[in-house]
């Protein structure tokens, strides 16, 4: 609270803390009771914090953020989405066997506010995995995945970075509701939408009721993208090189109408 | 604070998914899944993910109405509930009080359900109060509470992982309980054998170890035919058999007559298709059986339940982790509201209406005289409002127009009613043809317990207040008590409901606010220091044996015949709930699954000259609807199916309202009809 309030200079807090014998996200104004404080389990924060903002008309929010979250956040302030200004991050490190679960290479928030920053994760098993198969053997794989799929829409809605006001996936061109599962282009289109915006923050894969592996299919996309583009998401400098104009430049603006 | 987050429990089926509703300036907007909720780990379905978006809808009934001839028209509260008292009163005086049916609401919190109940018998006078259980699950009640000695499910919901086969019918797991279908999903990777047996492929049968396709109505065919291959090739659990049950000798005299081969010719699964079921369920260590409507809604429902009871039973699979016999209870709080006593037979706590001691218990505990013989079914009841015996029904959040088979003769049994209030949260098919409507709270706006499909006791709590004068019904029904001049309905809080019903209901007797506060209870639970019951039948079963049913296959009650030459079956599909209420009145979900349709074989099409999307005629002896066609090889030649979510064309005016004489359910799930283009 003090860290919150006096330190960070915020006028709210969004934190998560028990209550009910559960562990909830809460909005605390400053100087009220924060009751007890959990940040053990891995809520996300930054989705929760893009819902919180547009009812919270003024003031600074501090938000307690793992490095993911914060990726996440500089995402959307490139996008005109949050207001920097209006934002205080305390930095949260995750813990060693947190990082193992999301194999993430890149775990410490830049400055660490709760905790002490594991080592970073130099392998990936489950990717790994997938790219030993043939081609063939790992088109069946994700065909197999895929067909476990109850489109409940978790995978979005719990996405930090999914943000469009029209979804694609529920557009009936590409996504025609005739039940479940839905078509191999569900998953594709989400898939090529988050390639320059995804932070691997793996609440896709958590959110998944089906177990399908989400996290590892995004890492895969992200691998990609830096290979090509030399571009890592989540970086609060550099745009996104697929807005690019014809020339290869990068466009001017307009960033977030993509 | 501009936004807070309330922990509350889902109000679409009976998994009892908990999660937080988001409210922003008083108003519920969104909703967050709860990560360390036992149940639902965080994840959610499309319905719960939705279940936010009717709660401000603008079809929300704000302010009580009475009828001035074929106007309803505001009123007030005094006015409103001055009407319905004074009408049932008066009905009570000429007819009787058991010419007033009462029926209760699956949808609304055990709290409430124990009012209603009590509202009926101790301030109305009657037995007459049912609940839409009887269109669900008042087969399995009535079918295990004879085989087991308790009507419930078994296990619990998070065993499903651990299970090495889990044999699942007659349910549409991954659409009806996608959560529990998420676990069996879970179960398959962790290398549990799955066997579907269902008269259409699902979401989960398409991915199965198994998938076998019977013809709708032969249920105990195979389950019999099961049976007989493990006895026969000796998988059978001899200790358990010995030790635990009776009748065994009888269930091997008639499973004798189950060959793999007759049971072939009756259902239509090929004969090693039943020998491998068999075996891979007989063979597994821990084996759980899930069902749903597929079994429970036939004309032979209770006996269909049974059937798979001796299934469970002969090989040993009851009393232990990961086995047993679990009914998915389709609703919130159909649980809670059988717990509850919204039944015509049974007190709160299963305890039996007709048992004197249980009457005199009920009726010191209440202050009233109690009627001694049980009371009405709502399948019954509608048919006693045809012939003049009922002449008043009260109805709590339920929608027979929609819920009720065979439509047209509801709404005969209706238009012969002298009087109808209904008490809702929307204007339903059945509000509109009252003559009182009040507006009720929905989920959202009131604290209470539902209890889920496992017995798990989950707390309901206000995350915001009703719209305009709209009540909780717990309100609405204590106001009721009072002005029936009944003492006992003195309640400032749910909570004080749940501690009394707690004292009379003795599976419930350590059950408090205080402990569902922090912790999962799961009934039976009979005293505080009591941790509540995940499995069910360990070591002994209530009545101490478990009981052998000899069921034999009957054809269903209506046979397809040249006129009506395919069999229609009804069900829900993911995206909406029961009769549409709720989840039509929700953008998202609405998008997903915006009009009726009814699905056909692709063989069965061609030769009616149908094409996909086309718009069909379906009758049968009951009525007619027009929809469109969804031309699938998910379902079998010869059988169509019709999800029953939508009012332009209810499935419900097709369906038969042949009864099973024990539990008074409807057959949803066969009747013949015809199909043409339109």
């Amino acid at each position: 609270m003090r860290l919150a309030f006096d330190e960070k200079g915020a006028d709210y807090l969004l934190a998560t803390r028990e209550e009910h014998g559960n562990v909830a996200p809460v909005l605390l104004r400053k100087g009220e009771d924060p009751g007890a404080i959990r940040v053990d389990v891995p809520y996300q924060m930054a989705m929760i914090l893009t819902k919180v903002n547009k009812h919270v008309k003024d003031g600074k929010i501090a938000v307690v953020a793992r490095k993911c979250d914060e990726r996440a956040i500089a995402e959307l302030v490139k996008r005109d989405l949050l207001d920097p200004n209006r934002l205080a991050l305390i930095g949260l490190a995750c813990t060693a066997e947190q990082v193992r679960e999301c194999r993430c290479t890149d775990p410490c928030p830049s400055t660490v506010d709760i905790g002490e920053c594991a080592e970073p994760s130099t392998e990936d098993a489950p990717v790994a995995g997938v790219l030993g198969m043939s081609l063939d053997d790992r088109f069946d794989f994700w065909i197999d995945q895929f067909r476990k799929c109850n489109k409940c829409f978790g995978c979005t809605l719990n996405c930090p970075v999914c943000f469009c006001d029209e979804c694609l996936l529920e557009d009936k061109t590409f996504t025609p509701e005739k039940g479940i599962p839905p078509g191999l282009a569900f998953h594709l289109i989400r898939t090529i939408h988050m390639a320059d915006k995804c932070v691997e923050c793996g609440e896709c894969e958590r959110s998944c009721p089906a177990d399908i592996p989400l996290l590892s299919l995004r890492k895969m996309v992200n691998r990609d993208m830096k290979e090509l583009f030399g571009y890592v998401s989540g970086d609060p400098e550099r745009r996104s090189p697929l807005l690019t104009t014809l020339d290869g430049d990068p466009m001017e603006d307009d960033m977030h109408a993509c | 604070m501009p936004v807070s987050y309330v922990l509350t429990t889902c109000p679409y089926c009976g998994t009892g998914c908990n999660f937080f509703l988001q409210v922003a300036d008083g108003r519920v907007v969104g909703v967050v899944p709860c990560k360390t909720d036992e149940t639902s780990k965080g994840r959610l379905c499309i319905k719960g993910y939705n279940a936010h978006a009717f709660v401000n809808h603008p079809d929300r009934l704000t302010h009580p109405m009475m009828r001035k001839g074929d106007q309803l028209t505001e009123a007030t509260w005094d006015e409103a509930m001055g009407k319905i008292v004074s009408e049932l009163k008066r009905i009570a005086s000429v007819h009787g009080t058991d010419s007033i049916m009462v029926l209760a609401s699956a949808k609304c919190t055990n709290e409430e359900n124990y009012l209603f109940q009590k509202l009926a018998r101790a301030a109305i006078g009657t037995n007459n109060i049912d609940h839409c259980a009887r269109l669900c699950h008042a087969s399995t009640v009535a079918g295990l509470l004879q085989s087991f000695g308790s009507g419930a499910m078994t296990n619990t919901i998070p065993e499903f992982e651990d299970a090495d086969c889990v044999l699942v019918t007659g349910s549409n797991t991954l659409e009806a309980h996608p959560l529990i279908g998420a676990r069996i999903l879970k179960a398959m990777e962790k290398g549990a054998k799955v066997v579907v047996v269902d008269p259409r492929d699902t979401p989960l049968s398409r991915v199965a170890t198994m998938s076998l396709r019977q013809e709708s109505g032969t249920d105990i065919a195979w389950i019999n035919g099961m049976i007989n291959v493990i006895i026969s090739e000796g998988l059978h659990d001899k200790e358990f058999v010995d030790t635990r049950t009776t009748g065994f000798e009888e269930l091997r005299e008639i499973a004798k007559k189950y060959t793999p081969e007759k049971v072939e010719e009756i259902t239509g699964i090929p004969k090693d298709d039943i020998v491998k079921a068999a075996r891979i369920y007989a063979s597994a260590e821990k084996a759980m059986i899930a069902y749903a409507m597929g079994i429970t809604q036939h004309s032979n429902g209770t006996s269909l339940v049974r059937a798979l009871a001796n299934l469970a039973m002969v090989t040993g699979n009851v009393g232990k982790e990961s086995t047993g016999v679990n009914p998915l209870r389709g609703q919130c709080n159909v649980q809670g509201a059988c717990d509850a006593g919204a039944l015509p037979n049974l007190y709160p706590g299963y305890q039996n209406v007709e048992d004197g001691e249980a009457k005199a218990k009920f009726e010191k505990a209440w202050g009233e005289a109690l009627q001694p013989k049980k009371g009405m079914t709502l399948t019954c009841a509608f048919n006693q409002a045809l012939t003049g015996d009922i002449k008043a029904m009260l109805i709590f959040g339920e929608n027979p127009m929609m819920s009720d088979p065979d439509t047209g003769h509801v709404e005969a049994a209706i238009s012969k009613l002298e009087f109808m209030a209904v008490v809702d949260i929307f204007p339903t098919e059945t509000a509109k043809l009252a003559d009182v409507v009040l507006p009720a709270a929905c989920y959202a706006e009131k604290d209470g317990t539902f209890t889920a499909t496992d017995r798990a006791i989950r707390a309901v709590r206000k995350a915001a207040d009703p719209p305009g004068d709209a009540r909780p019904d717990w309100q609405i029904a204590c106001d009721l008590g009072r002005m029936f001049g009944s003492r006992g309905f003195e309640f400032e809080s749910p909570e004080q409901i749940m501690a009394e019903m707690a004292a009379v209901a003795p599976i419930y007797g350590g059950v408090d606010y205080e402990r569902i506060e922090r912790e999962m209870v799961r009934w039976p639970c009979p005293t505080k220091d009591h941790p509540g019951t995940k499995v069910l039948h360990i070591g002994s079963f209530k009545m101490g044996r478990g009981v052998f049913a000899p069921v034999e296959h009957t054809p269903p009650a209506e046979e397809t015949s040249e006129d009506f030459p395919f069999i229609l079956t009804t069900g829900r599909n993911l995206f909406h709930f029961h009769t549409g209420t709720m989840t039509r009145r929700s953008a998202k979900l609405q998008r997903e699954a915006p009009d009726p349709y009814v699905e056909i074989n692709p063989d069965d099409a061609r030769s009616l000259g149908i094409s996909d999307d086309a718009s069909v005629r379906v009758s049968t002896r009951r009525g007619e609807i027009t929809l469109s066609a969804r031309v699938t090889p998910w379902i079998r030649p010869g059988t169509i199916f019709i999800p029953f979510h939508y009012v332009e064309a209810a499935a419900n005016r097709l369906t038969n309202n042949a009864l099973d004489p024990i539990a008074q359910i409807p057959e949803f799930k066969v009747c013949a009809a015809s199909v043409e283009k339109a």
